[in-house]
């Protein structure tokens, strides 16, 4: 039987949703924008589309990171997943 | 649907506690925003007719460029002329200078003996001003300084939306519509906030994202360009393009209304509204066309844009343009239509307007709910007297909306008066004068007093607006009722709420904030609490 969620230990929770929230929302775009082939150095509107998926992406993180039991798990996993992402967006070579 | 007992009771808390840091700056930008719905109306409305002479007919138009060219040679870099004019716009032909955020516009126009007569831009900057307030969630601070500020509330604002349909979930079909009106007020005002917040869901997740990306667009924008686009210099692209050949032996450019015409021509049932002839990167004439379409969403608050070429009338860029986009275009240009309600013409309007008072309700609303229920845990901690972040709360509940509702009315019924002379900062003052006064004094005299008082004397406050569309009839014709018309309207519904709060500070429950006998009540005769008492809590919210 796990503990069950409190509302206490918010802050560590919150802390990860913001920063590794914004991290995982920001290469989440990159994919896309790779997925695109957005390059480009202009506002195109397939690259401000890229630009638009932070915000839910980045949201939908920070309302539901209250969902992991503890503050360390949440900066676990959602840095797992922010490390995917980039990861990738390296192997892709799409870092600029 | 069914779930887990302790996600709720956690998602409950944190629903309470993003609401109320969040609820009061929330109710300024939903109520500004509904404002802003009108803003064209009431440009217009708090706008004095200028001592410039008529417009010139479109036909003229060119002869009265020749003429401010020839006099302004810096207006060539971009000048505008205007296909619709009124008082808020009551120039053929206008240039800007300055910077983009706080231009100098200047006005043209041919005396009967065509000479030229040019004039400072007088047009009211009241609608202006409650658009900012709308944009930065009423704080009087620089917009630099309040952007981050605005976009912290906005992720605020979309965690309450998302922890409050979590909360609702296992009771939204019973709940659903079921406003409970009685005894009872907190169970109503409940029901209230519960049927507000899922009929206008969709309305307040665009809201709450669209509001993120407005404030964080360039900071999302950098990190892009850093991490993985060629974004080196983008905004070393909107630098003023080079002056104009100063010879001006450039080709012959077609007339406003023959260039208006061929666009017209390639977009039925896009009206242009106004053509700015500026010069492309390369030094070549081009025009931006803006206009509106009501069938399509529209990329600004109020028009959309294409750009022409000036000389054959071809469109170049349609990137902007109403039903002219491709899909991603059009993508984007609905993500901001979405927020500004700038599609499907007044039937939108009008619906936007609601939609943002209800909003505008919603937050009101959760805030009383978390002053009572806050309350009423004190009551039952053994705390007889309210303890002082409950009343501060509470005073606050009532001080900032109708604050805020006053404000905008006064500073916008001084338009009037002010005629010429408005400046943005006036405007500014006047409206934190009066949103301080309120705010200090539902401090001062307590929640259910000053909710008493302030109730009246903002329906007053709005009634100012029709007292100056009477008083300086002189000044300025009367034109948009449809301001004067609202303003009636939202004092009548003020009073109807003052009504309803005397009614209730006399027989309500006493331990209740709304309550004169709060302070007086004594742990030794437990105030009756019938309402509370009868009606079993069976969802509370927070």
């Amino acid at each position: 039987m796990t503990p069950p969620l409190t509302s206490r230990n918010w802050a560590g929770k919150t802390a990860a949703g913001l920063v590794l929230g914004l991290a995982l929302a920001l290469g989440v775009s990159g994919l896309l924008a790779t997925l695109l082939g957005v390059r480009d150095s202009f506002f195109s509107p397939q690259g401000q589309f890229t630009m638009w998926t932070i915000a839910p992406v980045w949201c939908a993180v920070l309302s539901l990171c209250f969902l992991f039991r503890s503050g360390l798990r949440a900066w676990l996993w959602l840095g797992l997943a922010a490390a995917a992402v980039w990861l990738t967006l390296f192997a892709l070579g799409s870092l600029s | 649907m069914k779930v887990r007992t302790d996600i709720l009771r956690m998602y409950k808390e944190i629903h309470g506690w993003v609401g109320i840091v969040s609820g009061l700056a929330l109710f300024i930008a939903f109520f500004a925003g509904a404002v802003t719905m009108f803003e064209e109306p009431i440009q217009r409305w708090a706008s004095a007719p200028t001592s410039l002479s008529a417009p010139v007919p479109l036909e003229r138009a060119p002869e009265l460029v020749e003429a401010v060219l020839a006099a302004h040679p810096e207006a060539a870099r971009s000048y505008d002329v205007h296909l619709e004019t009124g008082p808020e716009n009551p120039a053929r032909v206008t240039w800007s200078q300055g910077s983009r955020r706080d231009p100098e516009i200047f006005l043209a126009a041919l005396a009967p003996d065509g000479t030229l007569e040019v004039e400072k831009q007088a047009a009211s900057p009241v609608a202006q001003f409650i658009d900012r307030l709308h944009q930065q969630v009423g704080l009087p601070f620089a917009h630099e300084v309040a952007m981050p500020i605005m976009g912290a509330i906005s992720l605020l604002y979309f965690i309450a939306l998302v922890s409050g349909v979590i909360v609702l979930l296992p009771s939204l079909v019973a709940d659903f519509f079921a406003v409970r009106v009685g005894k009872n007020a907190k169970r109503m005002w409940l029901d209230v906030h519960n049927v507000l917040g899922i009929v206008s869901l969709p309305f307040h997740i665009v809201m709450a994202l669209t509001a993120v990306v407005f404030a964080f667009h360039d900071e999302f924008y950098d990190l892009q360009g850093a991490a993985f686009m060629d974004r080196g210099a983008p905004r070393a692209q909107m630098a003023p393009p080079p002056p104009p050949n100063p010879n001006g032996q450039g080709p012959e450019l077609l007339t406003p209304a023959k260039l208006a015409q061929r666009v017209e021509s390639q977009a039925p049932g896009f009206t242009i509204r106004a053509i700015t002839y500026h010069t492309g990167r390369e030094g070549q004439p081009q025009a931006r066309l803006s206009g509106h379409d009501p069938r399509f969403g529209l990329r600004g608050p109020t028009f959309g844009m294409v750009e022409a070429d000036p000389v054959t009338g071809a469109l170049t860029d349609t990137t902007y343009m109403p039903g002219l986009q491709d899909a991603w275009g059009a993508t984007i240009t609905n993500f901001f239509a979405l927020h500004f309600g700038s599609f499907g013409g007044a039937p939108i309007r009008w619906s936007y307007f609601l939609l943002g008072l209800a909003g505008a309700m919603l937050f009101y609303t959760g805030n009383l709910l978390w002053v009572e229920s806050r309350r009423k845990r004190e009551r039952k901690a053994g705390a007889v007297t309210q303890t002082r972040a409950t009343r501060a709360l509470g005073a606050l509940t009532v001080g900032v909306p109708l604050g805020c509702v006053a404000g905008i009315a006064v500073t916008l019924a001084a338009a009037k008066p002010l005629g010429t002379e408005a400046t943005a900062g006036i405007h500014s003052a006047i409206y934190y004068v009066v949103f301080t006064g309120f705010v200090a004094w539902a401090l001062v005299r307590g929640t259910a007093r000053g909710a008493r008082e302030l109730l009246p004397a903002a329906a007053l406050a709005l009634l100012t607006i029709p007292l100056a569309s009477l008083t300086f009839l002189d000044l300025h014709p009367w034109s948009q009722p449809l301001v004067d018309a609202v303003s009636v309207a939202l004092a009548a519904s003020l009073t109807l709420a003052a009504r309803a709060t005397r009614r209730r500070a006399r027989n309500g429950p006493r331990d209740s904030v709304w309550s004169h006998q709060s302070h007086k009540a004594r742990a030794d005769s437990p105030p009756p609490e019938a309402g509370h008492a009868a009606a079993p809590e069976r969802n509370p919210a927070i």
